[in-house]
């Protein structure tokens, strides 16, 4: 039976290679994801190690704030902390580090670095030492006041040299200095895309933060102690009162190592829950083409089985046909994938992302999961043609012609429509209250439901769908309406993966456009000015605090007004805390304040929204204790509810901080002008005064509005890039069906080419049969999608989502791009069709 | 019988049809001219491996020939593109094959009306009518393929090739796969249609009694023409074959 196995699988070459190429894709985009995102692990891994080779103790503050997204708010260590490290036996030298928001303006007065989600934009110390982080490359250490140094890759996207006067803007307001050095980290021109002006240590410390505060001390040791001993030593000489902690070089290293994994690890679960997606769509693909050739195969099988093949036998035949095919194909498809990845580095860098090299990282892990999943896969999605095979009876070896038994069976129709009401069941559960967890089971039984019945369902659908065809387009649009229909149970195979890939492009869509429309209605409703001031640097750094002030002294100007963003920690938990000056928001953006005003925020209350007192159980008067950055903890009396939670939990007064080492930003500056203020002067002034900064883009309120909804679409853009492997996987599953279904009316092609169809009239019946099983495809996929949106829209209610949107237009997107689709997948498989030999079809009998 | 005409509808004029080359050089046809009558039913026999097949196919345009001529309606066919010949075998000529004439997923309305279909051209309603009334398939119009008999599946495959009134039908062993009493129907059918229609037939076949049915019969053998009768029976037909068979 092995023999025969191996004789079917070479004796087929073209259902071998078409077999494989599914399994080839989707093996590839798991190894190509795992290998770029262990690359991406290791080159940081390197770049970390690298960097703090030589430092060999590190002394930062122990008073940290840990936001809800994993970042941390530290708070800083004074400068006299340097000179008594210094002293302390085993130190040969130890300098201040600190690293702050900071933004470089290019020679042609734009701020370098990418805007939104892009690397951040950084200020530190450079500074001559054993164990500094950077080395100058061109030019000296910056000295002096009026002393710059640019990390390589911002030099030559600025397009400045050693001896240029480079403009800086940071927390404390913008200013120029002179470049005297070019910098460069570990071995790369600027880590992982980030730009970073750096200063000597009394500069960083005054420009970037506050005169005498740094972030933490390097030091390097005079080889006498081991870097423990040295830490300890170290940690014994300062004061308890500093609160500060002493780590050796090695731990600092892994440190920022574990930071960096755990921010990529969740791009690398992204990358990978997609690819898992596209490789479950590959299975659709996989199991789809061995049925096809089980059918195809029915006569020889039964022949077999009426010479004495037992059943177990040919299921095994064609088990062992899967597990060549699994291998095969998982082994290309390592390959591929690793090629990929390269692509993917290429991109990267491409894109002034700079990966040091080092070369792509094949581990292990990758080759043999990739191998055995690709494997398992494979032969799981042989099983049941290969048992379906195993089952025809040896007098089907008697019948005309490969047909699939398409009636459509009881116990589907009974599976199908169980499998969709228990799921939309569940869903109505969690509708009325049950918990959220049970949705994706109530969603993967509708999905699962609908695929069950989908060959019940195709061929109505596609006859339907085909109407249009066979109107407009004769002959040729009959037929390929009949051709999508004549087996059901293998168009809705071909038509699963696209009902998938659409049914979720559908559902990021909805969702999208629900965010959008939300976004649209909060923001058209609370903010009641005429322009805002943005800033692209979310969460760290921002507007300075002085460009409200300035710009409420223009004449056009009514108000301005800032608002800000803290890190602070209440009841033990970070948390954001947003500061509004209560002078000038009044009337500029309506938070939804109940029975209080702007007036009642003095800088020891705190406003909460409803949805928080009601979470904390807390009203008007209560206390509540606030950790800031300083490490202070401040007694905030709660002297008002609000409605609006878009602007956060808690609501404080910027005037708060005045007077405290903590730092903070405006995020966003809105401004309301005075009645009759001529609007091109206006704008003009606005304009001058923003630029001073060198920070920030003046907006007008619609192109605001416009601005926050479009932050979705870069999400959006994301997750179509991450789904396009799935609905490739499909497009390739459209052309191998096409493929097979052409091989197998060979004759049939060969009497209609006889009598008289031209080449084109072939390709056309390839074609529009292909453009309604994509369509089918989409059809379902988009009204499952919908659904799908709707619920999950329903789902986030609790993060504030209100209303859902169908998305009309893209909907129709949707279908025009399954249209083409559906054309571009019938190419290959139409040319194929036109070269059927008429003589030779006639003949094979 | 029908009074012979002298127009013809088709001809090969040296046909020489060679597969392979060098010493494995197969001759399929060897030389071979022969006229084909307007309005005459004519069969072509001899032993397997004859040629008739391929005299067949060179002559409708299904194949090329090695060297010589095949024409139809006047034209010779080595002049002509694929889609040249595709609308002449669309417009021109009509097939009946031994098995598997239909499109599976076609009624028995939409195969008899393929071709006229294929080219556009909505066809002589009238003359259609005919023809399915001849065939005795009113009834059965909306049937696919696989819901008729064996006979009923090749008189809806001569339908077809009436329907569009060809200059001329060829049919290669149309009574191959059916039983002599579904075989006699369709070639009295055939017979029907050269008397009544003015049809030209060119028919390939073994049986004696199915090529009784012509006005003419070339017998082949070796790539070669071998011999011509007219106004044949089956006894006549059977000592011939006999005789060559020496
Ligand atoms: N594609 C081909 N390649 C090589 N030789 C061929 C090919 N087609 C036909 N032949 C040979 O040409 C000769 C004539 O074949 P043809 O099919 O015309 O015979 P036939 O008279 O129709 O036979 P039958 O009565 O068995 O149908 C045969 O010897 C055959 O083997
Ligand atoms: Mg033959």
């Amino acid at each position: 039976m092995f023999r025969i196995a191996i004789k079917g699988i070479l004796g087929r070459k073209a259902r071998l290679i078409l077999t494989s190429l599914a399994v080839i894709l989707g093996t590839s985009f798991l190894a190509g994801t795992s290998v770029f995102s262990d690359t991406l692990n290791r080159t940081f891994d390197n770049l970390f190690s690298d960097v703090f080779k030589n430092v060999d103790s590190y002394v930062r503050s122990t008073q940290v704030i840990e936001g809800n997204f994993g970042q941390e708010e530290r708070q800083r260590i004074p400068l006299e902390l340097v000179d008594l490290v210094k002293k302390v036996p085993g130190v040969s030298d130890a300098v201040p580090d600190v690293q702050a928001f900071a933004r470089i303006i290019g020679k042609d007065g734009k701020p370098l670095g990418s805007d939104g989600q892009g690397p951040p934009t950084f200020g530190s110390v450079a500074m001559k030492f054993k164990g500094a982080l950077w080395t100058i490359s061109q030019g000296e250490w910056p000295m002096g006041p009026k002393d710059v140094a640019l990390d390589e890759a911002s030099a030559k996207n600025g397009k400045y040299v050693v001896g240029d006067t480079v403009k800086v803007v940071a927390q404390s307001g913008s200013r120029e200095f002179t470049l005297v050095g070019i910098a460069s980290y570990g071995d790369v021109r600027s880590p992982g895309g980030a730009t970073f002006a750096l200063f000597d240590p009394t500069t960083a410390s005054e420009f970037l933060a506050k005169p005498g505060l740094f972030d933490d001390i390097l030091v390097s040791g005079d080889g006498s102690k081991s870097d423990v001993e040295l830490a300890k030593a170290i940690n014994a000489a300062i004061p308890a009162k500093y609160k500060t902690e002493t780590l050796t070089g090695a731990q600092i290293t892994a440190e920022t190592q574990d930071q960096i994994g755990s921010a990529l690890s969740f791009f690398g679960i992204l990358l990978k829950t997609f690819s898992f997606i596209a490789l479950g769509v590959g299975c659709f693909v996989i199991y789809n083409v061995f049925s096809i050739s089980a059918a195809q195969r029915q006569r020889e099988n039964a022949l077999l089985r009426a010479i004495g093949a037992s059943r177990k036998q040919i299921t095994r035949t064609m088990l062992i046909e899967s597990i060549a095919v699994g291998l095969i194909g998982s082994i290309i498809g390592l390959v591929a994938g690793i090629g990929l990845s390269a692509g993917l580095s290429a991109l990267l860098r491409a894109v002034n992302i700079d990966i040091p090299n080092g070369g792509l990282v094949v581990s292990q892990n990758t080759v043999v999961s990739t191998i055995i999943i690709g494997l398992i896969v494979t032969v799981l999605s042989a099983i049941l043609p290969a048992r379906r095979a195993g089952k025809v009876p040896p007098l089907a070896a008697m019948r005309a012609t490969a047909l699939e038994i398409a009636a459509p069976g009881r116990k589907r129709l009974i599976t199908g429509f169980a499998s969709i009401i228990l799921g939309i069941a569940v869903v109505g559960f969690v509708m009325s209250g049950a918990s959220n967890s049970y949705l994706g089971i109530g969603i993967l039984l509708v999905f699962i439901g609908t695929i069950v019945l989908g060959p019940i369902i195709a061929r109505p659908v596609a006859l339907f769908l085909g109407r249009p065809a066979a109107r407009f387009r004769g002959i040729t649009g009959v037929m390929a309406r009949q051709n999508s229909a004549r087996n059901p149970k293998r168009t809705s195979r071909t038509a699963s993966p696209v009902l998938i890939g659409v049914a979720l492009v559908t559902a990021v869509t909805a969702l999208a456009a629900s965010i959008k429309g939300q976004i649209d209605d909060v923001f058209t409703a609370q903010f009641k000015g005429d322009y805002a001031i943005s800033t692209d640097a979310r969460g760290f750094g921002g507007l300075s605090p002085t460009l409200a002030i300035d710009l409420n002294k223009l004449p056009q100007v009514e108000k301005a007004t800032g608002f800000g963003f803290l890190t602070v920690k209440i009841d033990g938990k970070g948390q954001y805390l947003t500061t509004v000056t209560p002078e000038t928001v009044d009337g500029v953006w309506d938070i939804g304040l109940i029975n209080a005003t702007y007036a009642d925020l003095k800088t020891s209350n705190i406003f909460l929204s409803e949805k928080t007192a009601k979470r904390k159980n807390i009203s008007v008067g209560a206390v509540v204790q606030t950790t800031f950055a300083d490490g202070v903890t401040r007694p905030l009396t709660v002297s008002g509810i609000y409605v609006n939670n878009e602007i956060g939990d808690y609501v404080a007064n910027s005037h708060l901080v005045d007077g405290t080492p903590v730092v903070m930003f405006d995020v966003g500056v809105y401004i309301k002008t005075k009645a009759g203020a001529d609007k091109a002067e206006t704008v003009a002034a606005l304009t001058a005064a923003v630029k001073k900064y060198g920070q920030g883009d003046l907006l007008t309120k619609q192109e605001y509005i416009n601005k926050q909804s479009g932050q979705v679409n870069q999400l959006l853009g994301l997750i179509y890039g991450l789904l396009m492997l799935s609905v490739i996987i499909s497009i390739v599953g459209i052309i191998i069906t096409l493929l097979l279904s052409v091989f197998e009316r060979q004759r049939e092609l060969g009497l209609l080419r006889a009598v008289g169809m031209t080449r084109s009239q072939v390709r056309t019946t390839v074609r529009w049969e292909s453009v309604i099983t994509s369509l089918l495809g989409a059809v379902l996929g988009i009204i499952l999608g919908i659904g799908l949106g709707w619920v999950i829209v329903f789902a986030l209610k609790d993060q504030g989502l209100t209303s859902f949107k169908l998305p009309v237009g893209p909907t129709i997107v949707i279908m025009v791009m399954s249209f083409i689709v559906g054309l571009f997948a019938a190419i290959y498989p139409a040319w194929r069709a036109t070269r059927v030999n008429i003589l030779d079809a006639l003949n094979t009998n | 019988m029908t009074p012979q005409t002298s127009t013809i509808a088709a001809s090969a004029i040296s046909a020489t049809k060679v597969y392979g080359s060098g010493e494995d050089a197969v001759y399929a046809l060897r030389d071979v001219s022969v006229d084909f009558y307007e309005g005459q039913f004519t069969a072509i026999m001899g032993p397997s491996g004859s040629g008739k097949s391929t005299l067949m196919h060179c002559i409708a345009g299904l194949d090329e020939l090695s060297s010589g001529s095949a024409i139809i309606d006047g034209t010779d066919l080595s002049t002509m593109k694929d889609k040249e010949l595709t609308e002449l075998r669309r417009e021109k000529i009509g097939f009946v094959f031994q098995s598997f004439n239909l499109v599976p997923t076609l009624t028995a309305n939409e195969n008899i009306r393929l071709p006229l279909m294929l080219g556009n051209n909505k066809g002589d309603e009238a003359w259609i009518q005919k023809v399915i009334g001849t065939v005795h398939l009113q009834d059965r119009l909306t049937h696919r393929p696989s819901e008729l008999s064996g006979g009923q599946q090749q008189r809806v495959a001569v339908a077809r090739a009436l329907a569009s009134q060809p200059r001329i039908i060829f049919a290669d062993e149309p009574t191959g796969n059916l039983d002599s009493i579904t075989g006699a129907e369709i070639l009295t059918f055939m017979r029907k249609a050269v008397d009544d229609l003015g049809q030209t037939i060119v028919m390939v076949t073994h049986d004696p009694v199915a090529a009784a049915y012509a006005d003419r019969i070339i017998f082949l053998a070796d790539g070669h023409v071998v011999n011509e009768m007219t106004e044949p029976t089956a006894a006549r037909v059977l000592d011939l074959m006999k005789s060559l068979g020496n």
